[in-house]
């Protein structure tokens, strides 16, 4: 019968495609795997000083020193804690007047001269992303000295790219109704932008803000390492000194502290939005 | 004497895209409920933007009060606008701010920018938004975040804005078509019953003929930017609704 | 125009005793958030002090920093980064951030399926070890898990894939876990009606729907691995980092600035690769 023959034509195309399409999805698995396997044999295996490292039990031995509580540190650690709380929110605060030129520049529909501040925004904010934390804290010592002043720069100009690319996004996608009815009653261009941008961007920019605020947290803890105080500095102390449980505390002090963050953010959010 | 006089209005967004409206003419009286009907895309919510000159036409002339619309300055036309109360289809609230402050933000076209900026409204106008707001049967929300309100609080509050404005002429631009035909009929009513008191004209564009004729004492037929039709709504008919409404069925 | 005081019946208002008073501020709502943001100022001008910022240091920084980077690092010394040795820890620094991306995914699989609230095999004892040890990973630095292993490891290049591991376990366990808990529980309530196990489960019902999510989302993840990973070396664990570190520590400013343009260059071409990738993932769902 013709139509028994035309599905058995089509059940071979089939077959023909799924086949052709396996063989070039193991080819891409093969390529993957021999890239992971000659990486592995160049990072892992070739670069290890095995002779330095030892057995796996002289490995285990130089982890089980890590494990215990410095019970005596922890009193230590609370002003360095506070330290890289206010590095932190002064870091974070900062961005948020650096970014201002940023996110002014960077949203399409209000960057003032197209051709020139939008991509210059657009560099602002990959500069300030792609560089790392301990990069920018070292230029800024190199810049205003040792301290905390040099930790909380580092903090702002990082955190320039994440903010405002989300608020530069949030004034794109504005809603264009309440501009249309400010401006129907009669407002002036400011009288538009307080009573129908801002409030439709200040909660979005409020959320991203605290968000950044938590990962500063996170990047304020180790600036310490490049001479910018609190809880890094310590931990760094405390690795010198081989007091190997103090190091385990202070990451134990850094969760505690990532934790109360992750807290506050969840309570201010709910309160603004 | 007419109170809005439109003449030969032209509007075409881009210099290459489709005339929107093709030469329009009509005049509003004092005491109008003025209502224009027609299919959409016909050009009638661009027609009532440019009362208030939200588009800016290309040729013709506005004469309101008086006033020749389409020569003000920017200054002038803000001036303007503070007298045009507009009502929105979609009521175009600030949602995140408080109906009080949605219902203030009426009064922006007589206050200045700093008065603007800290919200700090006279007595005066608080008294009368409290009062616009009552009238409107909103008492109860006063305090309320204007997204937490129904579709047909939300134009009671687009209304009262307008009555903040003192206005001297309503644009409406489908006040009902986000509402149910129940809530339609409600808002319309408090809508001409307000505009009776305050002694306002309305120019109300509107997608339902059933509501242009229960309400409205005149009516312009447009169909693809032309008028096809002008008089009292006692003059209007099932043939000639069928004549504007020709291009929908097809 | 004055307004009526009377309102007509028709008005659809419950017109009790109309409001004539409105005030913004209020006794006790307003007193607590003006009191909030008074003592935020309050934190913040004590935190000034306390970390004995000098501003008037702060305020002629601009200055500085424009001739700290025209007079100290400009010209950056290009051919430094053109050298053989420089490349290859380039091609280093590469192979350990995909290196660390799959074993911090591959591990965070796993994680990611505990620590949804939806799917966990045990929501009182799993879920929030899954969700505790994801967020343990994620919130000690990078930086912080280099120098452990570099400490217990020694130095090379295995400590830094493995801290980037640890980065990665963190980063793409939360957002596994997330991305499973926005599935849809039809598909899962029928596998499940079929009488298949947990893990057939997860295989038939789940995976099929989180697979181009979680595709996108390690591409990302692989992205802001190579960020991290261009500094680790800088504590030992390999890469372009160390280089970083040497030539800081030299003042070789010229070289700093040439090694600092090569990463902006790398990590935009990451960036740029990511986002192909990743709209190539969506588009092929």
């Amino acid at each position: 019968m013709a139509s028994a023959q035309a599905t058995a034509e089509q059940v071979e195309r089939i077959i023909a495609a799924r086949s052709k399409a396996k063989l070039v999805r193991s080819l891409i698995y093969a390529v993957v795997l021999l890239l992971v396997a000659w990486s592995v044999n160049t990072t892992i295996i070739e670069d290890t000083d095995w002779a330095r490292m030892g057995s796996v039990a002289n490995v285990l031995e130089s982890v089980a020193e890590f494990i215990g509580i410095d019970w005596g540190l922890f009193p230590h650690l609370l002003e360095p804690a506070l330290e890289t709380i206010m590095v932190a929110t002064l870091g974070t605060l900062l961005g948020v007047v650096l970014c201002v030129p940023a996110i002014w520049f960077g949203a399409l529909n209000i960057t003032p001269f197209m051709p020139i501040t939008y991509p210059f925004a657009r560099l602002m904010m990959t500069l300030s992303r792609s560089i790392h934390e301990i990069v920018w804290a070292l230029f800024f010592v190199a810049a205003v000295g040792l301290g905390a002043l040099a930790g909380v720069l580092a903090i702002a100009v990082r955190s320039i790219g994440f903010i405002a690319k989300m608020t530069a996004e949030a004034i794109e996608d504005l809603d264009p109704k309440p501009v249309e009815a400010i401006r129907a009653v009669g407002g002036s261009e400011f009288q538009v932008f307080v009573y129908a941008i801002l409030p439709q961007v200040l909660p979005v920019m409020v959320g991203v803000i605290i968000f950044e605020w938590e990962i500063n947290i996170r990047r304020s803890s180790v600036l310490g390492l490049v001479g910018a105080g609190g809880l890094g500095l310590v931990f760094f102390r405390q690795l010198n000194t081989f007091n190997h449980p103090g190091v385990t505390t202070v990451i134990i002090a850094i969760l505690i502290l990532i934790l109360f963050g992750e807290l506050v953010s969840y309570f201010v959010r709910k309160a603004v939005i | 004497m007419s109170i809005l006089s439109v003449k030969d209005l032209k509007v075409r967004y881009s210099a290459s895209g489709p005339e929107i409206l093709k030469g329009v003419s009509f005049d509003v009286e004092e005491d109008d409920f003025f209502a224009i009907i027609g299919p959409s895309g016909a050009g009638k919510s661009t027609l009532i933007r440019c009362i208030n000159r939200l588009v800016e036409p290309k040729s013709g002339s506005i004469l309101l009060y008086g006033t020749e619309v389409l020569s003000l300055n920017s200054r002038q036309l803000r001036r303007l606008r503070r007298g045009i109360g507009m009502i929105f289809q979609e009521f175009n609230l600030v949602d995140r701010m408080s109906v009080m402050d949605n219902v203030l933000s009426g009064r922006l076209g007589y206050v200045g920018n700093i008065t603007g900026l800290f919200r700090l409204f006279s007595k005066a106008d608080i008294t009368r938004a409290l009062s616009v707001l009552d009238r409107v049967g909103l008492s109860d929300h006063v305090d309320k975040r204007a997204d937490q309100l129904s579709g047909g609080q939300r134009q009671r509050v687009g209304i009262a804005r307008a009555l903040m404005q003192d206005p001297k002429l309503l644009l409406l631009d489908e006040p009902t078509s986000s509402l149910d035909p129940k809530i339609s009929r409600e808002v319309m009513a408090l809508i001409m019953e307000i505009a009776a008191e305050y002694k306002v004209p309305v120019l109300c564009n509107i997608h339902d003929v059933q509501l242009a004729m229960e309400f409205c004492n005149k009516i312009i037929g447009l169909q693809d930017g032309i008028k096809m039709f002008d008089g009292p709504t006692s003059e209007m008919n099932t043939k000639k609704l069928d004549e504007i409404y020709a291009m929908e069925v097809l | 125009m004055s307004v009526k005081a009377a309102t007509p019946a028709r008005s659809g208002a419950k017109s009790k005793q109309p409001l004539r008073e409105w005030k913004r501020f209020r006794f006790p709502q307003s007193l607590y958030r003006w009191g909030g943001v008074l003592l935020g100022l309050v934190f913040l001008s004590y935190s000034v002090v306390y970390l004995n910022i000098p501003l008037e240091r702060f305020f002629n920084m601009f200055g500085r920093v424009g001739t700290l980077v025209t007079e100290r690092y400009y010209p950056p010394e290009i051919d430094y980064i053109t050298e053989p040795d420089y490349l290859a820890s380039v091609v280093d620094t590469i192979q350990m951030s995909y290196l660390g991306a799959l074993f911090g995914m591959i591990m965070a699989v796993p994680l990611g399926w505990f620590g949804a609230y939806n799917m966990s095999p045990s929501k009182r004892f799993v879920y929030p070890l899954a969700r505790f040890v994801a967020m343990s990973a994620r919130s000690v630095h990078e930086t912080i898990w280099a120098i452990l292993f570099v400490t217990i490891l020694g130095f090379g290049m295995m400590a830094g894939v493995l801290a980037l591991t640890m980065f990665c376990v963190g980063f793409a366990g939360k957002l596994f876990a997330e991305e499973i808990e926005a599935i849809e529980m039809g598909p899962v309530e029928a596998i499940r009606a079929t009488g298949a196990n947990e893990f057939m489960v997860m295989v038939y019902g789940v995976f099929p729907q989180v697979r181009v999510a979680f595709t996108g989302i390690g591409i990302y993840t692989w992205d802001v691995a190579f960020r991290a990973a261009t500094v680790v070396g800088f504590f030992g664990a390999g890469g372009m980092g160390w280089y970083l570190k040497r030539n800081i520590l030299q003042i070789e400013t010229y070289r700093v600035s040439a090694i600092l343009v090569s990463i902006v260059v790398l990590v935009l071409i990451a960036e740029g690769v990511s986002a192909w990738a990743r709209a190539r993932v969506a588009k092929a769902k």
